[in-house]
């Protein structure tokens, strides 16, 4: 009986604090890139990562997602994620997007989103030859969740095109797109409005609060302060590897410091 | 008439013969290069590794299927060897150490004479079926043999490429960023590509060794990974088929170009650096006008962006 109740308050927990970020720390040589940051981030909420370029925001990315080694301690979903590989922190459910769009170019759109799955049988070597059946049914199902996610981001007409002939927009969403195909409790996007134009913009943002209504979190690095001030539920605000400010939208945009910072005192 | 298909006719056998050793050898290059982005420039070396393996164990008197396929394997346990401390690095550092590989090894086979005989080289090993196929016919029947194997590796090879194994490949050919942050185990897979695509080479080695009947370690020289390349390019890169047909091309050219010899002011060994300058030549005008190989499709090209 005891158990049962603890594992009640675990999966609470879980529900609460999707990911727990203790005393970051990122250091390029002299420059504190990320320098003992810690967040929270409650699961079903999107929030926003923004401060000026060279603020640590990126980097703050690649150390959560595994890309790049730091010290500190993350948690993710109740487990300690810190010195995991990449794809081992991806296989947990969290998913990240590139500054830069990473569409791989020479494959076509449907391939990028059928690639993303996890545990396909016909990745491993030896199924390709034993259990032909088991894949073929496996790729039936994949492509059609990667047609419907597709549909979902209206990129479906472009299913077969190779993912270099789309425009930059286009590879954005490609990216969100190909992200979903795992299914993740988190997603982590680094700019997705930048170099769009304001109607992809809003269609991305109203992707988001979708995709935040069935209970997915978002953690956003974002400059379009309107935009993602307008998403989120709380902002978190970086400057020179630390975090300046955290709160809901309305506070931080109110707050003198974060002014400052930003707009170098002109707003 | 009978006369001119009885001159031509072992002439054709041996550079379809040849084609095929190469064809195989290149098929493995170009699922590590073609396919998965690995530069191997030291892929001679586990040719090398299949056929010292196959000759010396069968010489020691283990049967010849069991020598090939320990020559197989020991070509692919080197790929996972040279993969282990390379492929976590940036790709340059693979091309660095398998071409220092590759020469580090002919040395070995040329030094340590107890083992290889060093320069005098092998001969005297088992052939498939020698005692059964008639001495005239036996040319014949390696290349029918050959070409079985061929069909064998190509067509096991396209389903590979073309299954979601595949798939995970080419993502990490074109950004391995992609499939790591997707959850795919990217240093796994390059190893594996690096094991099969050697473990390939080892069995062109084994082949090899069979029609030239004796083997030394100038057979091994880096030129021959060059030849690979050249074939893979020729061919299209990331194109199977390309592949087999670029081995094809290179092989009838490199004997073709012997009838030439009598019509051009050279010397035999010049021959050999101008047969080479011609082949550069055709490159070059290959990159500049179809830059993606033969059979390669422009919008897959893995050689230039």
């Amino acid at each position: 009986m005891r158990g049962r109740n603890l594992h009640y308050l675990t999966d609470q927990v879980v529900k609460l604090d999707i990911l727990s970020v203790r005393n970051l720390k990122k250091h390029f040589g002299g420059v504190k890139a990320v320098d003992g940051c810690s967040l929270k981030i409650d699961a079903g909420t999107v929030v926003g990562l923004i401060g000026p370029n060279g603020a640590g925001k990126t980097t703050m990315f690649k150390l959560i997602s595994g890309f790049e080694g730091g010290s500190g301690e993350i948690m993710f979903k109740g487990r300690r994620i810190d010195n995991l590989p990449p794809f081992k922190i991806a296989r947990c459910g969290m998913v990240r997007t590139f500054q830069i769009p990473h569409a791989l170019t020479k494959m076509t759109v449907l391939e990028n989103l059928m690639l993303a799955p996890n545990i396909q049988c016909g990745e491993q070597i030896w199924n390709i030859w034993l259990r032909r059946k088991k894949i073929k049914e496996q790729e039936k199902l994949i492509k059609d969740k990667s047609q419907k996610i597709l549909e979902f981001f209206e990129i479906l007409h472009l299913e077969d095109e190779y993912a270099g002939a789309l425009s930059g927009g286009q590879k954005k969403l490609l990216e969100m797109a190909r992200a979903m195909m795992i299914d993740p409790s988190l997603m982590m996007l680094d700019e997705p409005f930048a170099g769009v134009n304001p109607t992809l913009a809003r269609k991305i943002s109203g992707y988001i609060e979708e995709l935040r209504e069935s209970g997915m979190t978002f953690l956003i690095i974002e400059h379009d302060i309107p935009a993602i001030t307008k998403i989120s539920d709380k902002i978190i605000v970086m400057n020179e590897g630390k975090i300046m400010a955290e709160g809901v939208p309305e506070e931080i945009k109110q707050r003198q410091d974060v002014l400052d910072v930003y707009l170098g005192g002109e707003g | 008439m009978i006369e001119y298909i009885d001159m031509i006719l072992p002439y054709l056998t041996t550079i379809l013969l040849v084609s095929s050793i190469y064809a195989i050898f290149a098929l493995g290059l170009n699922l590590e290069w073609g396919f998965t982005g690995l530069i191997n420039f030291g892929h001679v070396a586990f040719l090398a590794i299949g056929a010292y393996t196959t000759v010396m164990l069968n010489m020691s008197g283990y049967s010849l299927i069991l020598s090939v396929i320990a020559g197989i394997a020991l070509a692919g346990f080197s790929g996972f060897l040279l993969g282990i401390p390379t492929l976590r690095l940036r790709e340059d550092y693979l091309a660095i150490v398998t071409i220092g590989f590759s020469e580090v090894l002919r040395f070995i086979l040329l030094n340590e004479e107890w083992l290889t005989r060093g320069s005098f080289g092998i001969h005297g090993f088992e052939r498939p079926f020698q005692d059964v196929i008639p001495y005239q016919y036996y040319n014949i029947f390696l290349l029918l043999l050959f070409v079985a194997i061929l069909g064998i590796i190509y067509f096991s090879l396209e389903k590979l490429i073309h299954s979601p194994y595949g798939r995970v490949l080419k993502s990490i050919r074109e950004d391995e960023s992609v499939p790591s942050a997707l959850g795919k185990n990217v240093f796994s897979y390059k190893l594996q590509s690096l094991i099969i695509g050697s473990a390939i080479a080892g069995l062109a080695g084994a082949m090899l060794a069979f029609y030239l009947q004796y083997i030394n370690p100038f057979t091994f020289k880096p030129i021959e990974t060059f030849n690979a390349w050249i074939i893979v390019i020729l061919g299209g890169t990331a194109s199977n088929k390309g592949t087999v047909v670029g081995a094809l091309i290179l092989w009838t050219f490199f004997s073709g170009t012997r009838f030439i010899e009598e019509y051009v002011p050279f010397e035999s060994h010049q021959m050999g650096a101008f047969r080479m300058i011609i082949i550069g030549l055709l490159l070059m005008l290959l990159m500049m006008h179809k830059p993606e190989g033969i059979f390669g499709e422009r919008e897959e090209l893995a050689l230039s962006d």
